[in-house]
């Protein structure tokens, strides 16, 4: 019974392990993000981008005349689920992964996931600095940082003319990762924060904590967050009569944000993300696929997506441990964002964020 | 600390406008518990699909292209929404509880985890899983408001505080004072003895679960023309729900209505001078410390011994 058990293992060790993936069925690459849950949205956007690249490799003849396929997995917004989609993506012998959507999904799933595996992961949008300071040589990005964007958001600020301000956050990675960048940039130049505290990502009721702003008569409040909480922070302020503009950052950059604060409410909001033509090619495109305007992260997983590819087709060897080494030569690809060199940690230098600000019920380009 | 009165006033004004939509849905548990010494943890769930009902109708009414002045729009989306939650709320009980009536009281415990279940994924399935909010032509009627000395009132929060008095009154008004409230409270009281008398326990039954599922329903509108809804709402609702019916003692009316007002501000007096991250520690401090010191609740009455 005991060696039929340990047959049973050995071979099933052979064939997830000993089978090249890429021999029998193609190359295969993973997307994963959040595809239900509140951030649905911008999960959808960011599938809907790595989709787009790979069906336009295929039509093209696919990589060395095989046909790519991508691979879905949804992380549900959820650490936990993160960690098992990253596992099955491994399982089905993904060579690279373009995801995740949030920096406390990304930060894990890499270390303990994809590093182990030697699976290269692109996040189109996790931008909490911590993800490419702990050395891993699997993890990229072609979004920013949000060390840059918190400087960034707190310098418009202050040059605004926002003196005294109110940092909240959701306690996640990313909100209060980047909620402590603007405070801290914002106190060096000069500003005052009065107030610094966390609400509970998917409560409704913000009123009470608003209350507490309000009294406070902040010029500014900055939240660091995604718009499912956004969007209600903005209405329920509006609603206890706080007129101080919300500030936020990327995670905030989405037309429901506008729809789930309302467009009376959201008005003057003001949000940080790179700039880019709303009306280029790649939207017309994308449009005409999808049905919808591209989403925040739409464009960056469509350029993480094609860097991987272009790794795949030049690697000198389709596997992990090459692909991961030929992503990592990344220099001036040309993307729909911008032209992409990554640097020794994964990042991009001189990567830029843009000021947005909510005129007339859509986002308006501000400053570049 | 240097209290700001205006401000108190202000964080109490908050509490006592989300407490009275846990009060609304409160009443629905407590309602059946006092009949059926069942916690009906489904409820929470109708008070969810009622938002989504008058989400709905407005939004049917939009597609129509029937435009009717807002606050005639919003009386057609709460009687749609009242009374299909009715409807549900009667379903649920034929197909789910009563059944199971002399079972075990375990049985019907699961059997009402099981249907919430049931009942969350199938909205799921139904209308995804993103937040939606209530068209912006009746979330914006109501964002402006008054201020009251120092206290800023939204038309928002009168008109939930408004509707949901109106309902405990009615609602009160209808158990003491109507034949169909005395054979409630007969059955509560006792069904065997209730049916002796004529009273058809089965019918009484099932319009408490209408009459609670309706107010869960109007709960679930107010909460929609504040908030965002989504398919997930009824959790926590209900779970809150839940505990205001216990503070004020479950199967009390008056208790439910005061167990939901007053979470409500402690709620928002925890979110607001302590921290929004502690808010619900607080709240479920004050809870475990009411039940130390009064096992059945605020309002409840300790149960006779039998002799």
């Amino acid at each position: 019974m005991r060696r039929f058990v340990t047959a049973l293992i050995a071979t099933a060790a052979l064939t997830s392990l000993g089978m090249p993936a890429s021999a029998a069925d193609g190359v295969k690459i993973g997307v994963a993000a959040p595809l239900t849950g509140a951030l649905a949205k911008m999960g959808a956007d960011i599938r809907n981008g790595a989709d787009l690249a790979v069906q336009e490799i295929n039509a093209r003849g696919g990589i060395k005349g095989q046909k790519v396929s991508l691979i879905i997995g949804d992380d549900k917004g959820d650490p936990r689920e993160g960690i098992t989609v990253a596992n099955k993506l491994v399982q089905t012998g993904v060579l690279g992964v373009v995801g995740h959507l949030n920096s406390g999904i990304s930060i894990p799933a890499s270390k303990e996931v994809y590093s182990p595996a030697k699976v290269t992961m692109i996040t189109p949008a996790s931008t909490n600095p911590e993800l490419t300071e702990r050395g891993l040589k699997n993890v990229f990005r072609t979004i920013g940082r949000d060390d840059q964007q918190g400087k960034d958001a707190a310098d418009y600020a202050l040059k605004a003319g926002y003196k005294i301000a109110v940092v909240l956050h959701n306690k996640n990675a990313y909100g209060q990762g980047l909620a402590d960048v603007f405070k801290k940039n914002y106190e060096n130049g000069g500003g005052k924060v009065l107030m610094f505290d966390g609400i509970q990502t998917g409560d409704k009721d913000f009123t009470p904590v608003l209350t507490r702003v309000k009294a406070q008569k902040p010029d500014l409040v900055f939240f660091g967050g995604e718009y499912q909480d956004g969007g209600l922070l903005v209405a329920q302020a509006r609603k206890i009569g706080l007129k101080a503009p919300l500030m936020g950052g990327d995670g905030l950059f989405d037309s429901l944000f506008i729809k789930l604060a309302g467009k009376k409410a959201a008005e003057g909001s003001i949000v940080t993300f790179p700039p880019f033509d709303k009306a280029g090619a790649f939207a017309k495109t994308y449009k005409g696929k999808y049905g919808a305007e591209p989403g925040a992260y739409s464009g960056y997983s469509y350029d993480a997506a094609k860097v991987l590819l272009d790794a795949i087709a030049k690697a000198p060897k389709a596997d992990r441990v090459s692909v991961m080494a030929q992503v990592g030569k990344t220099r001036s690809f040309k993307g729909v964002t911008g032209t992409i060199t990554f640097n020794g940690k994964g990042d991009q230098p001189g990567f830029k964020f843009g000021v947005w600000r909510v005129q007339g019920g859509d986002f308006q380009l501000v400053t570049k | 600390m240097d209290l700001d009165l205006g401000i108190l006033g202000q964080q109490i004004l908050n509490g006592l406008t989300i407490g009275s939509m846990y009060a609304l849905i409160a009443l629905g548990y407590t309602m059946v518990y006092g009949i059926l010494q069942l916690i009906n943890f489904a409820h929470g769930e109708v008070f969810m699909i009622g938002s989504f009902l008058g989400l709905g109708t407005l939004l049917g009414l939009e597609a129509l292209h029937i435009s009717l002045p807002i606050p005639l729009a919003l009386l057609v989306a709460f009687v749609v929404a009242m009374a299909g939650a009715a409807l549900l709320g009667m379903g649920i009980e034929r197909i789910a509880y009563r059944p199971l009536r002399s079972s075990p009281r375990l049985a019907l415990l699961i059997t009402a985890l099981g249907l919430s279940i049931v009942l969350q994924n199938a909205v799921m399935l139904l209308v995804g899983t993103e937040d939606r909010t209530y068209p912006e032509a009746f979330t914006e009627a109501l964002i402006d408001g008054f201020d009251l000395g120092p206290i800023h009132i939204s038309y928002q929060q009168l008109f939930t505080l408004g509707l949901a008095l109106v309902l405990m009154v009615g609602l009160t008004v209808l158990v003491q004072r109507t034949r169909l409230g005395k054979a409630m409270r007969a059955t509560a009281q006792d069904p065997v003895t209730a049916g002796l008398m004529g009273i058809e326990s089965n019918r009484v039954i099932a319009y408490t679960f209408a009459i609670g599922s309706a107010l869960a329903a109007a709960g679930g509108i107010l909460f929609g023309l504040t908030y965002s809804i989504n398919f997930f709402i009824g959790y926590q609702a209900g779970l809150k729900a839940f505990i205001a019916a216990v503070l004020g003692g479950i199967g009390n009316i008056p208790g439910a209505m005061l167990g939901g007002l007053l979470l409500g501000v402690v709620e928002a007096l925890g979110a607001g001078y302590v921290s929004g991250t502690w808010k619900d520690v607080i709240a479920f401090g004050i809870l475990v410390l009411v039940l130390i010191f009064r096992p059945s609740g605020l309002l409840g009455e300790r149960v006779a011994e039998k002799v």
